[in-house]
């Protein structure tokens, strides 16, 4: 049998009531969880809401919890099940007013007066934007897919997991996705 | 000495080789092969570039730092259903405080169940049908019936032969 993940040993520990050990997967997944959250639904407030509901599954799991395969791939199975429902439940209608508000989703930048770098925010917010268009015109597997890709740094065999479809289908929907994106974004270089 | 290779946008199988080599992802030995590809192949080198270019665009997404309240807000909730499964399952917590008394019920259970299996319980009997009324007929009464059905097939002969319009 494979050596076990330090987080699928964690989980364990969680198993036998280690309070603290769920404490320090929450540390080291909390951001990916969260982000990955908001680039599939586009909205903070639901992708917050959806990586609370990731966390609790977590928690009410440790009981039952086997370590049949890695953590982050258990981990983004339950996310990105949670997401796709979300998106087929419709919460994700809120994105696209979330998309077209000017609130942004990037930490507050300090922007000065000069007119060079209030253009350069104006061209990055657009870009910017653009990107997020770009990501939520895709189908949703493959949305999925290219950000566990893209921003998780997860292999194709990783992703075909958390997807429940084979290595070869994943790498023809980042094919066909990414083949979407350099229609849209290849001027952006 | 490099190994020529096929082109990857004519076999679907190798694609990736170009999605790993645009991500960096790709070892140096099959990144050689497929920069040598590249030289004389310029769709698989527009690929690369415009695949590099869609990357580093990715790369300026960022998002919002997570609100420092997160964690609250989960161990708050994970609190509110412990007590909510302490509200439910309390009635039953004293009868699990006894060791014995799962087991006792368990093995009664069992009893039973086997019992059950050994000695089903005979079915309801199904109540029967009314029996028939038997009754003995004399030959005599067979042969009075018998007259008397002619009798009356020969009247009705009769009243249709002298009534024919009543047959409209």
């Amino acid at each position: 049998m494979a050596a076990l993940d330090f987080d699928a040993e964690l989980m364990l520990r969680v198993r036998e009531g280690d309070g603290a050990s769920f404490g320090v997967l929450l540390d080291k997944h909390r951001s990916s969880v969260v982000h990955f959250l908001f680039r599939m639904v586009q909205n903070h407030a639901v992708a917050e809401e959806l990586a609370q509901e990731v966390f609790l599954r977590v928690y009410r799991s440790r009981a039952t919890y086997e370590p049949t395969a890695k953590f982050t791939t258990w981990l983004f199975r339950i996310a990105t099940h949670l997401a796709l429902n979300a998106l087929r439940d419709g919460r994700h209608d809120r994105s696209q007013e979330r998309l077209d508000d000017d609130s942004g989703d990037l930490p507050v930048r300090q922007v000065s007066d000069t007119r060079p770098n209030v253009e350069q925010a104006m061209l990055s917010e657009a870009r910017l934007e653009e990107i997020r268009r770009a990501i939520a015109a895709l189908p949703e597997k493959q949305r999925a897919a290219v950000l566990m890709h893209k921003y998780e740094e997860m292999e194709y065999s990783q992703i075909a997991k958390v997807l429940n479809c084979s290595e070869s289908a994943v790498k023809s929907l980042l094919f066909r996705a990414y083949e979407a994106l350099r229609a849209r974004l290849a001027h952006m270089a | 000495m490099v190994t020529p290779m096929n082109c990857p946008l004519e076999t679907p199988e190798t694609a990736d080789v170009l999605l790993d080599y645009a991500t960096r992802r790709l070892a140096p030995d099959r990144a050689a092969i497929l920069e040598r590809h590249m030289e004389i192949c310029p769709a698989c080198r527009r690929f690369a570039d415009e695949q590099r270019a869609v990357w580093s665009a990715l790369d300026g997404w960022e998002t919002a730092p997570v609100p420092a309240d997160f964690d609250r807000r989960l161990y708050r909730r994970i609190e509110g259903e412990g007590s909510w499964r302490e509200r439910w399952f309390s009635p039953f917590r004293l009868l699990l405080a006894y060791r014995g008394v799962p087991a006792a019920a368990a093995a009664c259970l069992v009893i039973a169940a086997t019992l059950l299996v050994q000695h089903p319980s005979k079915p309801a009997p199904v109540p029967a049908p009314p029996e028939m009324a038997t009754v003995e007929v004399q030959p005599e009464q067979v042969e009075k019936a018998l007259d008397a059905m002619d009798l009356i097939s020969e009247f009705n002969h009769k009243v249709r032969s002298e009534k024919p319009e009543s047959k409209l």
